[in-house]
């Protein structure tokens, strides 16, 4: 029987109202409002949980899928946004020169033309390197005050599932930083929509242009670096593979059908080939009195392009063929391959659900991949498939990564976040956590199993208490003052950030103040200072519990 | 002698081994790559000669060299504390990253769980409040299966050192966490680690820690400087360490390699002779071993870079082995000689490298323990 949504959701409600009650205070009932919130958003707050209420499932969930890309409330917020900038003044004696500065500056950069990038990577003009690669700082600093305040937190939540898998490193070097913001954008264009659509604009970033070398892609030899990681990490993945065949193309399976099921480094060096010539339009230099046109975008070259004919997974391509032609049916054969299909499909659904998600859901994702190849919505779809499945509504066992813990928090606290020295990025590296800057293209892991280190604990311990105690300069106001009037004890203290947090119940609180002698019924104190010191308790109490660190 | 100690830095990404150490007269070599991209046997950046010591037959005609920018390892070479073996790597070939890393670093196929030198803690078990160290924010799979500590510095294993909440919060981690099914061995493992240096670290008069003062200035400019000197401190420290891993990324050299790599090498080469003079005494219960996921291309790409290749090089630094040697089968470069066509050909499984390491270093008498389905073929390092 197939209940729908909301059928289903009243049904695990009342399992688990009828569950016996277990005598150890885990594991903890599941609210499947809580369990959605924190699976599609960056955590649940008072006002996403009455949007859900209000709206119902189905109702929330389209709401979300149909939130454009731009949000007039979010761009005038981060339109307010003022970031740091800083450095020393130079002077080489030969007119290489600047003077010193350090100021805050707006983010000017987000939404620039494309081509006005290109001054920042004319080093004919002396400007500082801090200049030069403020472009991708601004992404990077903008991402915290995104993943909290957007209201289309799904495609937020998205767009940071596709960074990490196309992911590029935004202070690699300048180049990639200049096109950063125009990349971040084109992830949040396509998140939701149509894996095809934005493989092609991935494959024709400048920013991964740059990044995987692409950009300088001559025949010949080619570059292969984007071509692997394109069949490795963006499509097939890993294991697909199969390169036990390594100079035997027609016995891969599938290969004498057709379309081979895996690939093999002959594969990638006959990419790497449908790829020369995919560059960037930033005015390089081509050729005696040729270069590429200054646009900021995409460009191709088909004297660097090698012509002739190539055999890509078992399929047959003709020498010589119109610009581009060849890349462009490389990138069709791997969106619609099964391989690619069940490759996204299991990513996504160890995002959204679980580090090893159930088999029957990535095979039915799998099929809905494959039907719906040239649809504009086929990512919607695939997340309407994973919301609506059985096992969506599972208990909570994704350990919230570093971002997506600091996120939480400023989103419950109901705090507004500006970062204006960008302190949380390097905060953030400190427990692994690279936002816009993990350095190999495989992009930060999503498994328990790589995060699960003590380091990571006592991370999460300081990120508790720097968000309470405001040492990263991340917020406009302090957590203790959004404490309510009637709150008054320290055991009401617990209940209201515990309420905030994750909505459960505060089992472990009275030993827990007890550990500092405070009793429940203790009043807190008026003394501002104190007020907010002692206010770290219930914060602390609320963050570093499992319901909070689970999602 | 105080129980041995193995630290092993990976250089991921794929280290060019070709322009580490170098067959500098062979003239595929020099065919085969632009100056900028190979080791010079004359001239301003002329390499470091090795002489023809512990060299195959057919190797000493190849004058094999260093890199010049690697002067540190040329002197741990010559003073005889530093081995190289070279064309080594997987028998299985794979020219992907994530699938060659794995693959060495699990070191075993089908049931045999975790990573190798995870494989080893769980078979000595050695006790010790610190015998396995990961520096950096991730568990490398080398070490998958244990309950290795992972941190860039002693610092981030400490509980929020001085703050007065700092005993409740041990107590709510512990409450919270001590028995739950995913976290727990993590969590009592890391409540009693940080605890313990706490006790040693931290000054409370002061409200800081006790920074590591080495016994040599290491190289200010290295981004593998903190990292050694936290592996030099764990080893000075008599915590029982056994086990510490470094990764040293950036070796992906695609593009505009004769920028970085120099760089990287050099900084390499710098940092370990400083790591080495640090520990002193203590020298003589370490091995270091150097290793890669694969080396690159013969031939260099139209953006003088190399693509991913097959065989690479270890080192193996340390005084129970017999250094100041270049070890390994030489396949040559020529066309035929070259795997598939293309790359230095493996001719010794880096496994047996390790293996040969841990039976005469770590004292491991049956490497099928680490290593299943090995048969091994000692290079005769430590002969």
């Amino acid at each position: 029987m197939m209940l729908n949504r909301r059928e289903f959701l009243v049904s695990a409600l009342l399992a688990a109202v009828l569950l016996p009650r277990s005598a150890s205070a885990t594991p903890q009932p599941v609210n499947p409002s809580e369990v959605l919130l924190n699976r599609l958003t960056f955590g649940a707050t008072p006002e996403a949980r009455a949007a859900l209420a209000e709206l119902g499932v189905q109702g929330w969930l389209e709401d979300q899928l149909a939130r454009p890309a731009r949000d007039p409330e979010l761009d005038a917020r981060l339109a307010s946004f003022q970031l740091r900038i800083s450095y020393e003044a130079e002077d080489d004696g030969n007119g290489f020169a600047w003077s010193g500065l350090d100021e805050m500056r707006p983010l000017q950069w987000l939404n620039a033309d494309p081509a006005s990038v290109l001054p920042l990577i004319d080093w004919e003009r002396p400007i500082s390197y801090i200049e030069r690669v403020r472009p991708g700082d601004e992404v990077m600093a903008a991402s915290l005050t995104r993943a909290v305040h957007a209201p289309a937190q799904l495609r937020e939540v998205m767009t940071q599932f596709w960074h990490d898998h196309f992911n590029v490193h935004a202070q690699k070097d300048e180049f990639v930083a200049v096109f950063f913001p125009a990349y971040d954008a084109t992830l949040r264009e396509h998140a939701l929509g149509n894996f095809r659509t934005l493989l092609g604009a991935m494959a024709k970033s400048p920013s991964m242009l740059t990044y995987l070398n692409n950009a300088e892609s001559i025949a010949s030899p080619a570059n292969e670096n984007f071509a692997r990681e394109l069949l490795e990490l963006h499509t097939l993945g890993a294991g697909n593979y199969l390169n036990e065949f390594y100079n035997r193309w027609s016995e891969v399976p599938g290969a004498a059908e057709g379309l081979a099921q895996g690939y093999i480094d002959e594969d990638v060096y006959e990419v790497a080939r449908a790829f020369t010539g995919w560059t960037v339009g930033d005015g390089r230099y081509v050729d005696e009195g040729l270069e590429t046109p200054r646009t900021g975008l995409f460009a191709y070259i088909d004297s660097w392009h090698d012509p002739y004919q190539k055999r890509v997974l078992g399929v047959e391509m003709p020498p010589n063929r119109a610009p581009m032609a060849d890349g462009e049916q490389v990138l069709d054969i791997l969106a619609a391959h099964p391989g690619t299909a069940r490759f996204i499909c299991t990513k996504l659904a160890r995002r959204l659900v679980a580090d090893t998600p159930d088999a029957g859901l990535v095979d039915r994702l799998t099929a809905l991949f494959l039907e719906t190849v040239t649809a504009p919505d086929q990512i919607a779809q695939l997340i309407r498939m994973i919301v609506a499945d059985p096992s969506f509504a599972a208990p909570p066992s994704k350990i919230r990564r570093p971002f997506e813990y600091l996120a939480a928090i400023y989103r419950a606290s109901g705090v507004k976040v500006i970062s204006p020295e960008m302190a949380f990025h390097w905060q953030l590296t400190r427990a692994g956590w690279h936002q816009h800057t993990f350095p190999p293209p495989t992009g930060h892991p999503d498994t328990l199993e790589d995060w699960n280190t003590g380091a990571l604990l006592l991370r999460y311990v300081d990120y508790a208490l720097a968000a309470h105690d405001e040492w990263f300069g991340n917020t406009t106001s302090r957590l203790s003052g959004r404490i309510p009037e009637d709150v008054t004890t320290f055991g009401q203290l617990v209940k209201f950030w515990t309420n905030r947090l994750h909505g459960s119940n505060t089992d472990g609180a009275d030993a827990f103040l007890a550990s500092l002698d405070i009793a429940p019924d203790d009043l807190l104190p008026t003394d501002e200072t104190e007020r907010h010191d002692y206010s770290a308790v219930a914060v602390a109490f609320a963050a570093l519990s499992p319901q909070f660190m689970f999602r | 002698m105080a129980d041995p100690i193995l630290v092993v830095i990976f250089l991921r990404g794929g280290a060019d081994a070709l322009n580490i150490i170098s067959p500098s007269a062979d003239p595929d070599y020099i065919a085969a790559r632009p100056e900028l991209l190979r080791v010079m046997r004359k001239g301003d950046g002329q390499g470091i000669a090795l002489g023809d010591r512990g060299l195959a037959a057919g190797m000493a005609d190849l004058d094999f060299r260093l890199h010049p920018v690697a002067q540190e390892l040329g002197q741990l070479f010559h003073a005889g504390d530093l081995s190289f073996l070279h064309a080594t790597g997987l028998r299985e070939a794979t020219r992907s990253h994530f699938d060659a890393e794995a693959r060495i670093e699990r070191a075993a196929t089908g049931a045999a769980a975790g990573g190798w030198l995870g494989r080893w803690l769980n078979h000595v078990q050695p006790g010790g409040q610190l015998p396995a160290l990961a520096v950096g924010t991730t568990l490398p799979e080398s070490l998958r299966g244990s309950r290795a500590a992972v941190a860039p510095q002693f610092n981030e294993l400490m509980l929020a050192p001085g703050n007065w909440l700092a005993p409740a919060l041990r107590a709510r981690l512990s409450a919270g966490f001590g028995t739950h099914d995913l976290l727990g061995a993590t969590t009592q493992d890391i409540l009693a680690l940080s605890q313990m240096l706490q006790d040693r670290y931290w000054l409370a008069d002061a409200g800081d820690i006790r920074p590591y003062v080495p016994d040599v200035e290491y190289p200010g400019d290295a981004q593998l400087s903190g990292p050694m000197m936290t592996v030099a401190q764990a080893i000075k420290a008599d915590m029982g360490l056994r086990v510490a891993t470094v990764d040293y990324g950036g070796w992906d050299t695609h593009a505009h390699q004769a920028d970085q790599f120099p760089v990287l090498l050099g900084e390499l080469s710098r940092t370990l002779l400083a790591f080495w003079r640090d520990l002193g005494p203590h020298q003589q219960n370490v091995s270091v071993v150097v290793q890669s996921e694969f080396g690159r291309r013969l031939r260099s790409n139209d953006s003088g870079g190399t693509d991913h290749g097959r065989a690479g090089a270890m080192m193996v630094l340390g005084p129970q082995a017999r250094g100041g040697r270049l070890l390994g089968l030489w396949p040559g470069l020529n066309n035929g000689a070259l795997e598939e066509g293309a790359d230095l050909a493996v001719t010794t499984d880096y496994r047996d490298v390790l293996a040969e390491v841990l039976v005469n270093h770590m004292g491991l008498t049956d490497p099928g323990l680490v290593f299943p389905g090995l048969t091994a073929a000692p290079l005769g390092l430590f002969g």
